[in-house]
């Protein structure tokens, strides 16, 4: 329970709380409008989507755009979304335990060098990734991972803004939870694993939602590493239908809609494990 | 306890690589087996349509022969050649722009053709020499062309439009003066939004195409003396840029902030909002595969300036072959298949809407007419191409230094007088900064 | 004694055995491809050719030296285009920065001291944009910003008001000195971004122990005291990585860009990545490219040491 329930009357609205709930409604609809917008314009025909002046709801709402996507033989939706989800499962998977380790290592051991790495670390994060491409190219060639999920995979299991995420949340676990651990003879790993982990749900549970979305919607990468196309990812889509020989707009939207909605699903199963754990652990 | 679980978390990361390894080792090629070449191209619908079935048919003919079609936007395209290139991952054959052809095969990343296929003098008897000229750099022969590319001299109409004006269909223009008065009639301003543009001239190529071609037709020339730096202050090329300013501020037939990016040539006019759309005839190709409902046809236009026709070709779409291929033979075996085989030359022609290469097609062109009957009028003009010659890079000059700086113009953001000073130093600049 | 030695031992064995894959790892991916983006830079090195040597540095891509920084000063559009992109990439980052701590923080407060469930949905729904693809907010935001059939227009439109003839296209919409689109591309841009920050601040406030606060409040604390002297402190860890994500994020902004805009209209929104990713891959400049990014990498580092040191000295206690 957070301290401010306290403070709230039964029966009683405070006039605080009415414009406070104001500001969160208003909030909500600018949040929500594009969603709605890219969904009802999905279901336009073609001919009404550039409609002056236009209209928000379509008159005739139709799925034709979406048939048309799912029958173009062109792009196999089924098997870029197995893709998508393969590439971001596994990649969710091992940075997270990248990053919690990593994470924990950097928040409460000492050893020499330990500036440097970090520096390192931080140096990734500012480096702009447009400029390490080719390189990072090259060296997947070396490995032979062009042309494979792998390649998607393999440069991004070690994530320092992961790692540097944990470490922030670990420094602000006790040390003495730690000693405790140690004191009980359990060993380094089993420390991190069994008294470290699980006081960590909530910013892994963030972490793993960042890093599903990143990878989710990873779009340079991808096109330049896979060359088949039935090992592409699912934001292809979203320029398919639309480039500078001709764009349906129509298209457009529904393909959006099409790679936003498995991730937003995805999100609001996730986030309610998320407010379970926040409310159950305390996360302090 | 933890040691293991090291252990084990080294062995679960060495299997996933070792996996990806071996999913990703190429085939070695052995005598008598098939062998796999790849073809890249950039996506439009069109083309990728035509070239697949190009390639069904070759795979027919040469079982023995596998051919994967792999096909990026066209931005990625152009990055993932520049990637991959280093690393030598790149296409067997890749569909490249003609003026793209020299500067990739002056970096030694293109196999110039071996006589055995054809010889530049067997060629030049196929190929018309404007779009063969971009495939051939420092003697050598680098690739064969599919396409004449044509940006010049024929403008989509919408008939839906004309009517609506009441203007009769199809028009027939000899001079621009008429032109420009029927596209006032059939511009709607909605307080001061244009919602329908009478005349769209302003895209990337279009911009580029109609200076250039404006120059030669009033005979002048935009190369300076040296032949390889540039000239757009001359009295030619400034008036060209008035024109056109003109037409967007007097005429008031375009407006060059509504009418661009998205709402570019072709796709404002295929979303019915113009009524003359001037641009190649490959986008009466685009507009029906992809938008097989909307009635429009395509027509030839009067020389802007001057009297006589007379255009810059950019070579225009086709084959070449990486330097990297392992497969030589066969990666050249596919580009005559598909561009130097008469019936497969047609066939790419039909399909994509655009102008042969291929004299033969044009002889006798009841074939190509029969599908793409519009591009009839262009076969006259063919014969007053010239090859756009060494511009360095064509893309930037044209989508970074002409469009930009006369759709600065057209807005009225500057003058022409600025706008052609600025092309001038631009173009210069790119010249010296790629010649080191 | 003897005891204490061995922990330390199996401690610092334990770091070393994770951190030594990590850090190799780290190399591979990281270390050596950045190292090479910096030679570049000191190359007049295109991809397209060839070139001679150690990895096609030498013959047709020749050593230049400090040429392309000095190039950077000149008087060619090149180097106007690199110090305008420069200036949109400050003036992009330095309006997010503050206008997504404005929005961010207070909507966190207010949101942590709702009723649980509301706080659940409320941070739920403002986290939503951020999980969402960046080119697909791009498409779905140009298609918002539509001059003609746009949401954005005829919603102004219908409240009889004119809007502005283009969002993205018109090099003379200006607002109090920053172009329309710049405009327009922050909208997006904190639409897409502000739940991230958002979500991490109400994680911290949830941090901070109950009974410090009602310690304040036992000692007549009100509400704005309660926020500078026990909130804010307390949230000073936070802020430090919430204001350099968000500088870091923004300062690399791309894609918005590049498809909202391409840059437009006049160079108004061209940022330095998208300048480099340009020159990287369509004109074919790639060691200018590499120097340019090397600024840009010198301006994130510059800025993030500044961040720690402000953050953490001032409020050490």
């Amino acid at each position: 329970m957070s301290p401010s329930t306290t403070r709230i009357v039964p029966f009683g609205i405070s006039l605080g709380m009415i414009a406070r709930y104001a500001v969160l409604l208003i909030g909500l609809s600018v949040t929500l409008l594009p969603f709605v917008y890219v969904l009802v314009s999905s279901l336009k025909t073609p001919a009404e989507i550039i409609r002056v002046p236009p209209s928000f709801f379509p008159k005739d709402a139709t799925l034709q755009n979406y048939l048309t996507i799912f029958a173009d033989p062109r792009v196999p939706v089924a098997t870029f979304f197995a893709n998508s989800t393969l590439v971001a499962v596994g990649r969710v998977l091992i940075t997270l335990f990248t990053s919690s380790l990593a994470g924990y290592i950097f928040a409460r051991y000492e050893f020499s060098g330990k500036n440097l790495m970090f520096g390192v670390l931080m140096a990734q994060i500012m480096i702009p990734f447009q400029m390490i491409m080719i390189p990072l190219y090259l060296i997947l060639v070396q490995l032979q991972l062009i042309d494979t999920l792998w390649g998607l995979i393999l440069p991004a299991m070690i994530d320092a803004f992961g790692i540097f995420l944990m470490r922030q949340f670990i420094e602000g676990i006790p040390r003495e939870l730690i000693d405790a651990g140690r004191m009980d003879g359990a060993s380094e790993f089993q420390i991190y694993a069994r008294l470290i982990l699980p006081q960590l749900r909530a910013p892994l549970a963030s972490l793993g939602i960042f890093t599903f979305m990143a990878t989710w919607n990873d779009y340079l990468w991808p096109l330049i590493v896979i060359t088949t196309h039935e090992k592409r990812t699912l934001p292809l889509l979203l320029t398919w239908y639309s480039n500078a020989h001709g764009s349906r707009p129509a298209l457009t939207m529904a393909a959006s809609v099409i790679v936003l909605l498995p991730i937003v699903l995805i999100y609001i199963l996730f986030q309610r494990q998320i407010v379970a754990n926040a409310a159950t652990t305390g996360f302090k | 306890m933890s040691k293991r679980l090291i252990v084990r978390w080294f062995l679960v990361i060495a299997v996933l690589v070792l996996s990806g390894c071996s999913s990703a080792a190429p085939a070695a090629p052995a005598a008598g087996e098939k062998v796999t070449i790849r073809l890249w191209s950039h996506q439009n619908s069109a083309f990728n349509k035509v070239n697949q079935e190009l390639i069904d048919g070759f795979m027919k003919e040469n079982p023995d022969i596998t051919v994967k079609y792999e096909t990026f936007p066209y931005d990625q395209f152009i990055e993932t050649l520049q990637t991959s290139m280093p690393a030598g991952t790149e296409a067997d054959v890749i569909e490249m722009f003609g003026s793209w052809v020299c500067n990739y095969a002056d970096g030694a990343r293109l196999a110039d053709m071996p006589a055995d296929v054809m010889s530049y003098k067997e060629a030049q008897e196929i190929f018309y020499q404007a779009p063969l000229d971009g495939y051939y750099c420092n003697g050598n022969l680098y690739g064969l062309p599919n396409e004449f590319n044509l940006e010049y001299g024929g403008a989509l109409v919408s008939p839906a439009l004309y009517e609506k004006a009441g203007i009769p269909f199809p028009p027939a223009y000899t001079d621009y003066n008429t032109l420009i008065s029927d596209a006032k009639k059939m511009t709607v301003l909605d307080g001061d939004t244009m919602t329908t543009a009478g005349f769209h001239f302003v895209g990337g190529d279009t911009l580029g195409f109609i200076l250039l071609s404006g120059i030669l037709e009033q005979g002048g020339t935009y190369f300076a003396e040296d032949g390889k730096h540039f000239n757009f202050e001359s009295p030619e090329s400034l008036n060209v840029i008035r024109t056109l300013t003109r037409y967007a501020q007097e005429d008031k037939v375009i407006d060059a902030t509504l009418f661009s990016g998205d709402n570019g040539l072709p796709n404002a006019f295929f979303n019915g909002n113009v009524g003359i759309g001037y641009i190649g005839s490959w986008a009466a190709g685009v507009g029906k595969v992809d938008f097989p409902d909307f009635k429009f046809d395509y027509v030839m236009l009067p020389p802007m300036f001057g009297t006589e026709p007379k255009f810059v070709a950019d070579a225009g779409w086709g084959k070449v072959v990486s330097k990297n291929t392992k497969h030589s033979e066969a990666s050249w075996k596919l580009v005559k298949y598909m561009t130097a085989e008469r019936a497969n030359a047609l066939k790419f022609n039909q399909i994509s809407g655009t102008i042969p290469a291929m004299k033969s097609i044009v002889e006798q062109p009841d074939e190509i007419l029969a599908v793409q009957p519009w591009i009839k009028p262009t076969f006259a003009l063919l014969k007053h191409g010239a090859y756009l010659g060494n511009v360095t890079d064509r893309d930037q000059l044209f989508y970074e230094i002409i469009a930009k700086n006369l759709t600065d113009a057209l807005t009225g953001a500057v003058t022409p007088e600025q706008a052609a000073a600025a092309i001038q130093k631009q173009a210069n600049e790119m010249v010296d900064s790629k010649s080191k | 004694m003897g005891q204490r030695g061995q922990l330390q031992r199996t401690q610092q064995r334990f770091a070393y055995s994770i951190m030594t894959p990590i850090m190799l790892y780290l190399m591979l991916f990281s270390l050596i491809p950045m190292i090479w983006a910096v030679v570049l830079g000191f190359f007049d090195y295109s991809p397209v050719r060839l070139g001679s040597g150690l990895f096609g540095l030498g013959g047709d891509n020749p050593f230049v030296a400090l040429d392309n920084y000095i190039a950077m000063f000149g008087d060619t559009q090149a180097a106007h285009l690199f110090r305008t992109s420069l200036r949109n990439t400050f003036l992009f980052s330095f309006l997010v920065l503050p206008l997504n701590l404005a929005i961010t923080l207070p909507l966190a407060i207010i949101i942590e001291r709702s009723h649980a469930r509301a706080k659940g949905f409320f941070r739920a729904v403002y986290f939503l944009p951020t999980v969402t693809s960046a080119v697909a907010v791009a498409l779905i935001w140009g298609a918002i910003y539509s001059p003609q059939a746009g949401l954005l227009s005829s919603i102004i439109r219908s409240v009889g008001m004119t809007p502005p003839k283009a969002w993205l296209t018109d090099p003379q919409a200006i607002f109090m000195g920053i172009p329309i689109a710049m405009i327009a591309l922050i909208v997006a841009h904190l639409w897409q971004d502000f739940g991230y920050n958002l979500v991490i601040f109400i994680a911290a406030l949830q941090g901070i122990p109950a009974n410090l606060r009602e310690a304040a409040m036992v000692d007549g604390a009100n509400e704005s005291q309660m926020f500078w002297l026990v909130t804010l402190p307390l949230l000073r860890p936070t802020m430090l990585f919430v204001c350099v994500m968000t500088l870091l994020s923004s300062l690399q902004m791309f894609i918005l860009a590049q498809v909202m805009t391409a840059g437009g209209p006049r160079e108004q929104t061209t940022t330095i990545l998208m300048s480099i990713y340009q020159n990287a891959f369509r004109f074919q400049n790639m060691g200018w490219a590499a120097a340019m990014s090397f600024v840009l990498f010198l301006i994130i580092f510059t800025f993030t040491m500044i961040q720690f040191r402000v953050l953490k000295t001032d409020w050490e206690y």
